[in-house]
C-alpha cells in the first residue's frame, strides 16, 4: 500500500503558503486602491503606487495563484494516477524553494527591480529561479503521470499538462534579456516587436495560469464534491483542444490601435472571439452536469462555489473577447473597465474555485469534516458581493472615462481636459476600496474556516493516537 | 483526435507543444523574422546616457502602470495628445513601454508639451500644478545622484552609442534630472504638424462682442495656459504675458503673430516677427479652435491693460 | 493508512458522453464563420482596409 502522508504534507504546505501570500497580496491591493483617490498614502520610495501595483499583481498571481496551483495539482495528480508523487523529496524542496523565491519576489519589486513587462516584472536572477521552480514542477508531475496505475488520463490531467508546457515556452521566450548587472536587464526584443512578444506572453500566461489549471480543478472537484459525473466527454475534448489551439493567437487584442501590424491585430481579434465557444464548452458542461440534479446547489455548499465560479468564467470569456473588438476597444481600452474585467476573473472565477478546492482538500488530508459550513456560506456571500460591487463600479467608471475622453464640443474641440475626466472617478474608486474590504472580510472567514479545520483534524488525530 | 493519446502522456505532451506552436509561429515568430517588426524612423535619436538613465527611473518607479506611451489613430485622441504613434518610434525601447492603463494621461508626446521647469515642479509636487491630481510625489529623486559607471554599463548592455563627454556630463546630475530629460525626449521623432502661421479664415473682428470673447478666453486660459503662465498671466514657468516682451524681445507684436505662436508653439527653428523661438511652449493648434485662440488673444490683451 | 482512490470511470457520464448541446455547436460553428468574414474585411492584404486609412477617413467626417 502506498503511503501518501508525506506528499499530503507537501500539498498542505503549499495551501498554507498560498493563504499567507494571499493575505499579503490582498492587503497591498487594498492599499493601492486607497492610493487611487488619496495620493498621500504613497510612501516614497518603496510604497508608491507604481511599485505596489506590481507587488500586488505578482504576490497574488504567483504567491496565491501559483502556490495553490502547485499544491492542488499535486493532490489531483496523485488521485488521478493512483500513485504517490514521483520524487517526493523534490516536491518538498519545491515547496521550500517556492517560499524563498516569493520572499525575494516581494522584496525585489518593492526595491524597484522591475523589467516593466506586464506580468513578467521580475528581474533576471528571479526569472532563473522561476524557471527552476517550473522545471521541478514538470518533473514531479510528468514523472508521476508516467508511473501511473490508471491507464486513462482524465480531463484534469490534460489541462495540467498543457499548462506546464505552455507556461514554460511563454516564460522563457518573453524573458530573454541582456543583463547589465545583477539587478537590471534589458529585453532582447525592442519596440513594436517587444510589444507583440510581451502580449503574446501576457495574455497567454493569464490563460495558462489562471484559466487552464483552474479548469483542471473544476473538472476534478465538481464531480468529486457533487458525486455527479461530467456530462459529456466529447464536449470536454473539443473544448480542450480548441482552447489550447486558439489561445496563442490572441495576444495582440491587447494592442488594438497600436502600431503593431493591422493583420496581427485582426487575427488576434478573430481568435479571441472564437474562444467564446470552447470556453463556454466548459461552462455548458458544468451546467449540464449539475443540471442532472439541481438539488446539489442547496444540499452541497461546494457546488455553489464551483457553479458560480464557472459562471464568472463564462461571463469573463464573453466580456473579454468583446473587449477585443475594435469598436469596443476604442471606448474602454486604457480605462478602469479593464481592471473591473480582470478582477471578475481573479476574484470571481479563480479565487472562488481555488477556495472551494481547498475546502475539499484540507478535510481529506486531515481526515475530518469542514469546520463550519455556515462560515463557508458567509465567506461565499461576502466575496460574491465584494467582487460584484468591485467589477460593476469599475465598469461604470470605465465607460464614463472612455466617453469623456472622446467627448467633443459642437465646435469640434475636446469637451474635457484630462483632469476633468479624472476627478469624476474618485467616488467610484472609493467604492472600490469598500468592495475590496468586503471581499477581504470574506477571505478572512475562509482562512479562519481552513485553519480551524486543520486544528480540528490535528486534535482528532491526536485523540485517535494516530 | 485518436482516443489513444489520452493514455500516452509523452505523445500528449508532444501534441500539446505542436498545437501551441501554430499560433505562436504565425503571429509572433514569423513576423519577428521580417523587417515589419523592426522599423526605425530616420528622425528617431538614440537615447543619450542621461535620457536612458531617466527611462530606467521611469521603469523602476513603475510609471507605466498609470501612463501609456502610444497615441491611437483616433480623432479625439490625436486632438488630445498629438499625432498618433508610428511603428518606427520605439526602436530603442527594450522592452516597449506602451502600458495598458491611463490613470494619468498618455506620455508618448509629452516631450513636446511642457518645458523642463514644468516637469521639475510637477514631479516635486504634482498637486501644486494640478490640485486634484492623484499622482504621487517623486521629490526623493532629487536626492539620488546618478552613478556614471552604472549608466555606462547599461548603455553598453543595450548596444547604444554614446560619447565619453556624455558620460562625463552626468557628473552632479540626479535621477530627477534624468527623468526630466527622458520626458523631454518622448515624442521627438514625429514633429508636430506646423499649421500655416497665418491667422486662418476667422478674424477677431468677425467674432463680435469683445467682452464675451474676453470672458470665454479667461476660461480657456485657466485650463490650458495658467499652469505655465500663471493664474492671471503673471508668468511662472513660462514668461509673463502682461508685459510687452515677446520671445525675449521688448516690443509688442501683432495679434496675428500671437495667433501663430499659440497655434504652433515655440519649437526651436521656428521664427515669429523676426524673433527666433527658443522652445518650451507646445503647439495648441490641435487642441483649440481658431475661435478659442482669438478668445485667448482677447483675454491676453485685456490683462495687459 | 487508507486513501480514497479515484475511479476515473465514475468521473464521466456514460449515457451522455458523446453529446454536444445543439445551441453550443451552433455557436461554435457560427463564430468560425464570423471569423472568416472578419478576416476578409479587416486584413489589409485582402480588403485594403488599414488602421491608418480608417483614421484618415474619420477626419473627413
Amino acid at each position: 500500500m502506498d503511503d501518501y502522508r508525506y506528499d499530503n504534507q507537501t500539498v498542505n504546505g503549499f495551501i498554507l503558503s498560498a493563504i499567507f501570500w494571499g493575505v499579503i497580496g490582498i492587503v497591498a491591493g487594498l492599499w493601492i486602491s486607497v492610493q487611487m483617490w488619496l495620493p498621500s498614502w504613497n510612501v516614497a520610495p518603496y510604497f508608491t503606487f507604481g511599485r505596489l501595483r506590481v507587488f500586488h499583481t505578482n504576490v497574488l498571481a504567483v504567491g496565491l495563484g501559483i502556490g495553490a496551483i502547485f499544491g492542488i495539482t499535486y493532490y489531483i495528480v496523485m488521485r488521478l494516477t493512483r500513485v504517490p508523487l514521483f520524487l517526493p523529496k523534490l516536491a518538498r524542496f519545491h515547496l521550500y524553494l517556492f517560499n524563498v523565491a516569493m520572499v525575494l519576489v516581494a522584496l525585489s519589486l518593492l526595491a524597484g527591480m522591475n523589467q516593466s513587462v506586464e506580468y513578467a516584472e521580475l528581474e533576471w536572477p528571479l526569472d532563473v529561479g522561476v524557471v527552476i521552480l517550473w522545471v521541478i514542477f514538470a518533473i514531479v508531475v510528468f514523472g508521476t503521470i508516467i508511473k501511473r496505475k490508471e491507464d486513462q488520463m482524465y480531463i484534469s490531467l490534460w489541462y495540467v499538462i498543457a499548462s506546464i508546457v505552455a507556461v514554460a515556452i511563454l516564460y522563457i521566450v518573453n524573458n530573454l534579456a541582456v543583463p547589465a548587472d545583477l539587478f537590471k536587464s534589458y529585453q532582447v526584443f525592442a519596440g513594436v516587436n517587444s510589444a507583440n512578444v510581451a502580449w503574446w506572453y501576457g495574455h497567454n500566461v493569464v490563460g495558462f495560469l489562471l484559466t487552464t489549471p483552474i479548469l483542471a480543478m473544476f473538472y476534478y472537484f465538481l464531480p468529486k464534491s457533487t458525486g455527479i459525473p461530467i456530462y459529456s466527454h466529447r464536449l470536454s475534448i473539443i473544448s480542450f483542444w480548441s482552447v489550447v489551439f486558439a489561445y496563442l493567437w490572441t495576444g495582440a487584442h491587447h494592442l488594438v490601435y497600436t502600431p503593431v501590424p493591422d493583420w496581427i491585430q485582426t487575427l488576434a481579434i478573430i481568435f479571441t472571439i472564437f474562444l467564446i465557444a470552447p470556453s463556454w464548452g466548459s461552462v455548458v458542461n458544468g451546467y449540464y452536469t449539475v443540471g442532472s440534479d439541481w438539488s446539489a446547489m442547496r444540499t452541497n455548499y461546494l457546488t455553489k462555489f464551483f457553479l458560480w465560479g464557472i459562471t464568472f468564467y463564462g461571463l469573463q470569456t464573453i466580456q473579454g473577447p468583446s473587449q477585443g473588438l475594435r469598436t469596443v476597444s476604442q471606448l474602454i481600452h486604457y480605462t478602469d473597465w479593464v481592471p473591473g474585467h480582470v478582477h471578475m476573473g481573479t476574484m470571481g472565477w479563480v479565487t472562488m474555485t481555488v477556495c472551494a478546492s481547498i475546502y475539499y482538500v484540507v478535510p481529506k488530508i486531515y481526515k475530518t469534516e469542514i469546520y463550519s459550513i455556515k462560515v463557508a456560506n458567509t465567506h461565499f456571500w461576502l466575496v460574491l458581493i465584494g467582487q460584484l460591487m468591485f467589477s460593476i463600479t469599475m465598469w461604470i467608471t470605465g465607460i464614463q472615462q472612455g466617453a469623456m475622453w472622446k467627448a467633443v464640443n459642437p465646435d469640434g474641440t475636446l469637451k474635457y481636459t484630462f483632469m476633468e475626466t479624472l476627478v469624476p472617478n474618485y467616488p467610484y474608486w472609493q467604492m472600490r476600496t469598500v468592495s475590496g474590504l468586503i471581499f477581504t472580510v470574506g477571505m478572512l472567514f475562509f482562512i479562519y474556516n481552513v485553519l480551524m479545520t486543520m486544528h480540528q483534524g490535528k486534535q482528532r488525530m491526536a485523540g485517535a493516537g494516530v | 483526435m485518436s482516443g489513444r493519446i489520452y493514455s500516452k502522456p509523452v505523445a500528449f505532451i508532444l501534441m500539446s507543444v505542436l498545437v501551441i506552436a501554430v499560433g505562436t509561429l504565425v503571429t509572433m515568430v514569423i513576423p519577428m523574422l521580417t523587417p515589419q517588426m523592426h522599423p526605425r524612423l530616420e528622425a528617431l535619436r538614440v537615447y543619450s546616457p542621461l535620457e536612458m538613465a531617466g527611462k530606467d527611473v521611469y521603469q523602476r518607479e513603475g510609471c507605466n502602470n498609470c501612463h501609456t506611451q502610444t497615441v491611437r489613430p483616433l480623432r479625439t485622441e490625436v486632438m488630445r495628445y498629438g499625432e498618433y504613434s508610428k511603428a518606427g518610434e520605439f526602436a530603442f525601447d527594450r522592452p516597449h513601454l506602451w502600458g495598458s492603463k491611463r490613470t494619468g494621461p498618455d506620455l508618448a508626446r509629452v516631450g513636446l508639451k511642457y518645458p523642463d521647469m514644468w516637469h521639475y515642479m510637477h514631479f516635486e509636487d504634482p498637486q501644486s500644478i494640478e490640485p486634484q491630481s492623484n499622482m504621487p510625489s517623486y521629490a526623493f529623486l532629487t536626492g539620488n545622484p546618478l552613478d556614471q559607471t552604472s549608466v555606462e554599463g547599461r548603455m553598453k548592455a543595450q548596444g547604444l552609442a554614446y560619447s565619453e563627454a556624455e558620460i562625463a556630463e552626468l557628473e552632479g546630475k540626479t535621477e530627477m534630472d534624468a527623468l526630466v530629460a527622458y520626458m523631454l525626449y518622448l515624442g521627438h521623432a514625429v514633429p508636430p504638424v506646423v499649421e500655416s502661421a497665418e491667422a486662418g479664415e476667422v478674424t477677431m473682428e468677425e467674432l463680435g462682442d469683445h467682452e464675451a470673447l474676453e470672458h470665454a478666453g479667461e476660461e480657456t486660459f485657466e485650463h490650458q495656459c495658467s499652469a505655465c503662465h500663471g493664474k492671471t498671466g503673471e508668468g511662472v514657468i513660462g514668461p509673463s504675458l502682461r508685459d510687452k516682451v515677446w520671445l525675449g524681445v521688448e516690443g509688442d507684436i501683432d495679434d496675428k503673430v500671437i495667433f501663430a505662436i499659440i497655434t504652433n508653439g515655440t519649437q526651436p527653428g521656428l521664427e515669429y516677427a523676426g524673433r527666433p523661438a527658443k522652445g518650451g511652449m507646445p503647439p495648441f493648434g490641435n487642441a483649440l479652435t481658431q475661435k478659442q485662440i482669438w478668445e485667448l488673444i482677447a483675454y491676453i490683451r485685456m490683462i495687459q491693460k | 493508512m487508507e486513501e480514497d482512490f479515484d475511479n476515473i470511470q465514475e468521473f464521466e457520464a456514460k449515457a451522455t458522453a458523446k453529446k454536444l448541446p445543439l445551441g453550443w455547436l451552433m455557436l461554435y460553428i457560427g463564430l468560425i464563420v464570423w471569423g472568416i468574414y472578419y478576416f476578409v474585411q479587416y486584413t489589409p492584404a485582402i480588403s485594403g482596409w488599414t488602421q491608418a486609412s480608417a483614421y484618415e477617413e474619420s477626419l473627413g467626417k
